[in-house]
């Protein structure tokens, strides 16, 4: 089974028709789009936090707030980044309504867009 | 007229916008598209090298104008406004080539005379002057708003409504404020103490997108044209950051203002599904840490907001033109219907990265080393005096630094470049747009290079007003914003996996503007109707009034009518001696 998510309508990104359509630069860059590179993308951002905080130990702020210690700003990073997304939904069943909900055509869809491969 | 233009020749020094600005006007009159983008590109350098050949000494005072009591200083030059001068220019230069495809007449002409009046504005010695080019650069870019199609008709009225009211609010306060002076109408600090003081600041206030003053930015950009977008994005926002960094520094209620305007856009920006307008609640939190920074007013904060307009209106050009590339070629720039664009566009998808990279302020990037000064002076003036309401805002800005990352920094390219694959295979984005992004990207590198000797920060700091000694990086200062990058991206990536991450979905999300294009719309139109019903039973009463007053003049003075009965012949006449013998009275009595 193929380890990408492509579109239903489009080939396999590896596969010859599939990548007839890949821009030649993005060839050797296809892995990023399988599905097991972006499971294990979180690996990246763990490694890095690990070893920014623990230098934190070692290089305290020189320009500290009361609540500063070795990781502090990790903490506020990833509790402000969870506060907005968990927000997401509810602030989305407030304020969200039906597109044109003003009687006004939205942001301008182009007639005649680019040149397509297709 | 002679007197006008003896006025303007002997001037001397002149403002360095008038040539863009009649670079603007001659466009209109070019029918070949390849001369009128000449211009387009050469006038910003113009302006530019005249704006280096005039800046020779601290404060360069010219182009001197007498009209009637009003003495208008059409240009001062000083360590302040040359920052902006040059960053208008260069916008201009790489706005120029980004638009080189787009062969309108409309566009590059109101491009140049709105850019021209925003660097005339800058240059703005009084008040006066200020309010002029104020106004005009509303009227020449509400037709960048208005070549964006259909739907974009209404925003544009809006957009003008806005600026028009800001300008007519400055103008109010300038005048108040100069006749207070004695007619000085010049422009320098004012504070909040000087009369008309506050009727400027609102002025200022709705151009730079004060909470609840803010929906034109999210109502307007988003619906221009490709082309103006993105020029859009750099002039006016910038244009009123000068001139509160130059009426108020030091204001500590902008503290507060720009506080507030760095995290609520974040919330807005979570939920909205159209890239360009989620660019434009990111642009909205931008200028929160400037007008902070501008009410901190320490030489550092300064410093810092000079150097944040610099680094800003080149990360956000350039992520405005990825997303303008991602619309050229795709159609659209709404998440729900992009994703894997970086197998079709990878030339545009990594520098849409580097200002997502940027605008995050990540290490060896342009927003790192200038945003770093703005939060620094925070926590300087929390720990020396600013109280506990300070450190409040020390932790606002961190808040939104971290709302930044999620928006611009992961939003706008994961949803555009990777997530799913939207089946878009489309063609790499045109070379003159690429060029443009590359120049910006690069510009995104380079003023952030900690390389000495091949320009760099220090190279960008020598342009900021202030000679601080400021560096940003110490290892501390890197590990603790890695810390805060990387705790962000570790959230999005845990968030995404434990399927808490929004999926984008089609929607209109509601903002303070729904106060006027929903609630005040219908009330408005409840008055209309109620108006006219009254106005039809006022009709009605109207008639039969005058219907029942004519019936009654009929009996009284009609020939069959009281006043012609046999029978009080008399009447009259007794009433005619009465107020003959009462006037008589009147007479004599006024005569003794």
């Amino acid at each position: 089974m193929s380890d990408h998510h492509d579109h239903p309508d489009m080939p396999d990104d590896y596969s010859p028709e599939g990548l007839a359509h890949i821009h030649p630069y993005a060839k050797p860059f296809l892995f990023l789009g399988k599905e097991s590179v972006k499971r294990n993308f979180i690996w990246f951002p763990v490694v890095g936090l690990i070893i920014v905080s623990i230098m934190g130990f070692f290089f305290p702020p020189k320009h500290p707030a009361p609540w500063d210690f070795g990781f502090s700003w990790a903490v506020i990073g990833f509790a402000a980044y969870t506060v907005v997304v968990l927000s997401a939904e509810p602030l989305f069943r407030l304020l969200a309504r039906e597109e044109n909900y003003y009687g006004e055509e939205e942001a301008p869809k182009l007639k005649n867009k680019g040149d397509h491969y297709e | 007229m002679s007197d006008i233009l003896a006025n303007f020749f002997s001037m001397g020094n002149f403002n360095p916008g008038f040539i863009i600005i009649l670079a603007g006007l001659l466009c209109i009159f070019i029918p070949v598209s390849e001369i009128r983008k000449a211009l387009v590109l050469l006038a910003p350098i113009a302006g530019g090298v005249l704006i280096f050949q005039q800046f020779t000494s601290a404060e360069v005072i010219g182009g001197i104008w007498q009209v009637g009591p009003l003495k208008l200083t059409t240009l001062r030059i000083d360590s302040l406004a040359i920052i902006w001068g040059y960053i208008f220019c260069l916008a201009g230069v790489l706005n120029a080539i980004f638009g080189f495809h787009e062969k309108c007449k409309i566009t590059d002409s109101s491009a140049l005379i709105y850019m021209g009046a925003a660097v005339a504005a800058v240059f703005a010695g009084d008040l006066i002057t200020l309010f002029v080019f104020w106004e005009l650069t509303a009227i020449s870019s509400v037709f960048l708003i208005w070549k964006g199609g259909d739907g974009s008709f209404q925003a544009g009225i809006r957009y003008l409504a806005y600026h028009v009211t800001s300008g007519v609010l400055l103008l109010a306060g300038a005048v108040i404020y100069g006749m207070s002076r004695g007619g000085d109408y010049s422009f320098n600090y004012i504070g909040l103490d000087a009369p008309g003081a506050w009727l400027i600041l609102l002025g200022m206030g709705i151009k730079v997108g004060f909470p609840f003053l803010h929906n034109w930015i999210q109502d307007s950009y988003p619906k221009a044209s490709i082309t103006g977008t993105v020029i859009l994005s750099v002039f006016t926002t910038k244009l009123a950051l000068y001139a509160l960094a130059r009426g108020f520094p030091g204001t500590e209620l902008l503290i507060y203002i720009g506080a507030i305007m760095t995290c609520f856009p974040v919330f807005f920006a979570v939920i909205e599904n159209d890239l360009r307008k989620v660019l434009a609640y990111s642009l909205n939190n931008q200028l929160g840490f400037m007008v902070c920074g501008i009410g901190i007013g320490s030489q550092l904060a300064m410093n810092g907001v000079a150097g944040q307009v610099v680094a800003h209106v080149i990360f956000k050009s350039l992520l405005f033109m990825s997303m303008g590339a991602v619309m050229h070629r795709v159609g659209t720039a709404k998440a729900s219907e992009l994703g894997g664009l970086f197998r079709s566009m990878p030339i545009t998808a990594v520098f849409c990265l580097i200002g997502a990279g940027s605008i995050a302020a990540f290490p060896l990037l342009a927003g790192f080393v200038t945003k770093s000064m703005i939060i620094t002076s925070a926590i300087d003036h929390a720990s020396y005096g600013g109280g506990p309401a300070m450190w409040v805002v020390v932790l606002m800005l961190l808040f939104a630094s971290a709302g930044v990352m999620e928006h611009s920094g992961i939003k706008v390219p994961h949803f555009t470049f990777f997530a799913h694959d939207g089946g878009h295979r489309v063609k790499e984005a045109p070379w003159n747009m690429l060029v443009a992004m590359g120049l910006a990207a690069a510009l995104c590198i380079f003023l952030a290079s900690p390389i000495p000797g091949i320009g760099g920060y220090k190279w960008l700091y020598s342009m900021l007003p202030y000679d601080v000694e400021y560096n940003p990086y110490t290892t501390d200062h890197v590990v603790f914003q890695l810390q805060l990058l990387f705790a962000a991206m570790f959230a999005f990536a845990f968030l995404k996996r434990q399927g808490v991450y929004p999926d984008e979905r089609k929607a209109e999300i509601l903002d303070f503007d729904w106060t006027h294009r929903k609630l005040g719309a219908n009330i408005a139109i409840w008055v209309g109707a109620m108006w006219t019903r009254l106005s039809a039973n006022g009709a009605n009463v109207r008639a039969s009034f005058v219907d029942v007053a004519g019936r009654r003049l009929q009996q009284l003075f009609s020939p069959a009518g009281a006043f012609s009965a046999a029978s009080p012949s008399g009447l009259p006449a007794l009433l005619t001696s009465a107020m003959l013998a009462f006037a008589m009275i009147v007479i004599f009595v006024a005569a003794t």
